[in-house]
């Protein structure tokens, strides 16, 4: 999508234009899905916070500044909804103790056959609590205080639980490895010829102003 | 070494986490955000602009008011009678002048003046010899009951003499310009005892009305209204109030402003619905043509308006709606019914400036005040829009357009009074009282 394209479905956001609004949910659908899904436990899940963060766009679309990349923006309202919708279901939220650590094998990770859909399955099988900082520190980038001001614990609990999540991804890394046949991993996902899509370059500040209420 | 190994795991993830397989799009996810987009559009739209809505509602009633009673000569124009030729009313007393041998006759113009005939149909005939025959057919249209009012207000000699009339069959003559005086009226007494049994009021040359000896619903309505209430609100709340208002006969062209004080009860039926009462003293100076001003005296020079001072209490009866209700600020309609009790009426006749003294040697009334002035129960029908807000815990300010439309004619001088002003007030909810 051109850059004057996405600016004109922007001005008809603008003016609450449901068509608009549906070209550009389409659009981005794939975009903010991906981030959604890596919080969330499922797709069911993910498509729900995703809503919720499409919902806050729409709703706060005039707050857009558009000097700067809509993606980046769009991302970081995706990342707050699913932060926000873990924060609100702590009390549901548990972890769990550690089986004892298992030994990987020597070798190089990225030599595991080991897909898009086998990493986000097993992402997704982690307790919300360590998932959730693991997709902070390890993909987002932020660091431990960061995280714990962003949800609300300590920076420790941040380490305590990115080690946790750390453990569990081995766990899973050893068991899909040692299986000669890859678990179906598919929840609902369909393969498709991939675009490809820039990760966001996001960082620095986290909290969007005026997004996250 | 760990921390290594951490680190290629993180990246290991990072990397093929962020070349996502695109989940396909499901038009089910849109259906879902369409819903949360359209239930908070809806609610955000009809809140934001209900008080709006309101208030144009408020307006147009009271425009609609105002202008279904504006055209009222036109109105009088369609009637039978205004094709009554005669002679207006101006040339003397019936008695008084030898112009018109049939007191019937002259009894017929009077009415049909006080009737408030078309003015254009009586400037047009001044010669009272066409009278008889188009009167006769317009009689014949009329019921005879309204002889009686008519002839009650008469002087003594008018009465005298329409009296013999009536004995002699004429009586439909009479009956027909009663009838278009009070169009709107009520149920006759019988003609007889009442003609019998009848005190001249007048029998020096103030204006006549009919009113003292008229059954109360007969009577013309006065004047007045000023009524308003605040509005409803949870159970029970007392409302102290001050209004202007406009008063005008017919229309709110000649209007002038009144002041209301009062004080009103209300009490919540629901959540929705209240009822109020109360009593509002007001003070109706109004002006009006002469020709809607209506009495059975026969002014030996036609004044050109009337200025009229009526004090009195208002005591509404109404029923109020909550239409609106959010964020402190409550809006509501009501409607009702007020009655009057005539405290003060007084009428000051004005005259053209060479028309005052007439050749006869009698000079018209130029003032009259009312001895004893009447109520007039349930006869004024009352709509208004309220707008309440909270200016602490037990009080509200209450700021309430209304109108009031006669429903009957309502005192001495028979005329359809209105009313439109805005009341402000303060409302003392008297359950926050009792709770604490």
């Amino acid at each position: 999508m051109g850059e004057e394209e996405l600016h004109q479905l922007i001005r008809g956001c603008i003016k609450q234009d449901r068509k608009c609004q549906k070209m550009l949910y389409k659009a981005f659908y794939g975009f903010s899905m991906s981030i959604c899904l890596r919080y969330a436990s499922d797709r069911d899940q993910a498509a729900e916070v995703m809503n919720q963060g499409f919902f806050k766009v729409f709703t706060h679309i005039e707050s857009y500044d558009p000097g700067r990349p809509f993606k980046a923006w769009l991302g970081k309202i995706m990342m707050n909804v699913s932060i926000d919708h873990y924060r609100s279901n702590l009390k549901m939220a548990y972890t769990e103790d550690l089986d004892e650590a298992v030994h990987i094998s020597d070798g190089n990770l990225v030599d595991k056959n080991l897909n898009y859909n086998d990493l986000l399955a097993m992402v997704q099988r982690l307790p919300h609590a360590y998932r959730t900082v693991f997709n902070l520190f390890a993909i987002e980038g932020y660091s431990h205080d960061e995280i714990a001001s962003m949800l609300n614990i300590n920076a420790g609990t941040s380490k305590s639980n990115l080690h946790k999540a750390r453990q569990k991804l081995k766990q899973m890394i050893f068991k899909a490895d040692s299986s000669v046949n890859n678990a179906n991993y598919n929840n609902g996902m369909d393969y498709t010829p991939i675009v490809a899509i820039k990760a966001v370059a996001a960082n620095g500040v986290f909290l969007n102003k005026g997004i996250r209420e | 070494m760990n921390h290594e190994k951490d680190k290629e795991l993180d990246d290991f993830f990072r990397n093929r986490l962020q070349d996502p397989v695109d989940p396909v799009f499901r038009e089910n996810d849109w259906g879902s955000l369409e819903q949360m987009l359209e239930k908070t559009k809806k609610p955000k739209g009809i809140v934001y602009w209900l008080p709006y809505i309101s208030g144009a509602a408020a307006l147009l009633l009271l425009f609609l008011g105002w202008w279904s009673f504006r055209p009222k000569s036109a109105l009088q124009s369609q009637t039978p009678i205004a094709v009554l030729p005669h002679k207006p009313a101006g040339p003397g007393a019936p008695l008084a002048s030898n112009q018109q041998p049939a007191t019937r006759n002259q009894s017929a113009s009077h009415l049909a003046e006080q009737g408030q005939i078309a003015k254009t149909a009586v400037a047009r005939n001044t010669s009272n010899g066409n009278s008889k025959p188009s009167s006769a057919g317009v009689r014949d249209r009329l019921p005879d009951f309204a002889v009686k009012n008519v002839l009650h207000s008469y002087p003594d000699k008018q009465l005298v003499a329409i009296k013999q009339i009536k004995k002699g069959s004429n009586e439909p003559a009479v009956a027909d310009r009663e009838f278009a005086m009070l169009s709107i009226a009520s149920p006759k007494p019988d003609f007889e005892n009442e003609l019998a049994s009848q005190p001249v009021i007048s029998s020096h040359y103030l204006p006549n009305r009919q009113d003292a000896n008229l059954p109360s619903q007969m009577k013309p309505a006065n004047k007045t209204k000023i009524s308003s209430r605040s509005a409803f609100r949870p159970q029970y709340a007392l409302t102290v109030l001050a209004a202007p208002d406009l008063n005008g006969v017919g229309s709110f062209q000649q209007s002038k402003v009144g002041t209301n004080v009062g004080l009103q009860f209300s009490a919540g039926l629901s959540k929705k619905f209240s009822i109020a009462t109360g009593v509002i003293y007001s003070a109706k100076p109004y002006l009006t043509n002469f020709d809607s001003y209506h009495t059975l005296y026969k002014f030996p020079v036609t004044p050109v308006n009337v200025t009229a001072d009526c004090r009195m209490l208002d005591i509404p009866l109404n029923v109020g709606y909550q239409v609106y209700n959010k964020h402190q600020n409550r809006i509501s309609i009501g409607t009702g019914l007020s009655s009057y009790l005539m405290l003060h009426e007084n009428y000051t006749f004005n005259y053209a400036a060479s028309t005052h003294s007439y050749g006869y040697g009698y000079t018209s009334p130029t003032n009259y005040t009312v001895p004893h002035s009447k109520s007039y129960l349930m006869g004024v029908f009352n709509l208004n829009a309220t707008y309440e807000r909270p200016i602490s815990s037990k009080i509200d300010i209450a700021v309430e357009p209304y109108l009031k439309l006669p429903l009957t004619n309502i005192g001495y001088s028979q005329v359809r009074l209105q009313s439109t002003g805005i009341a402000v007030g303060l409302k003392w909810n008297l359950n926050s009282l009792a709770k604490p």
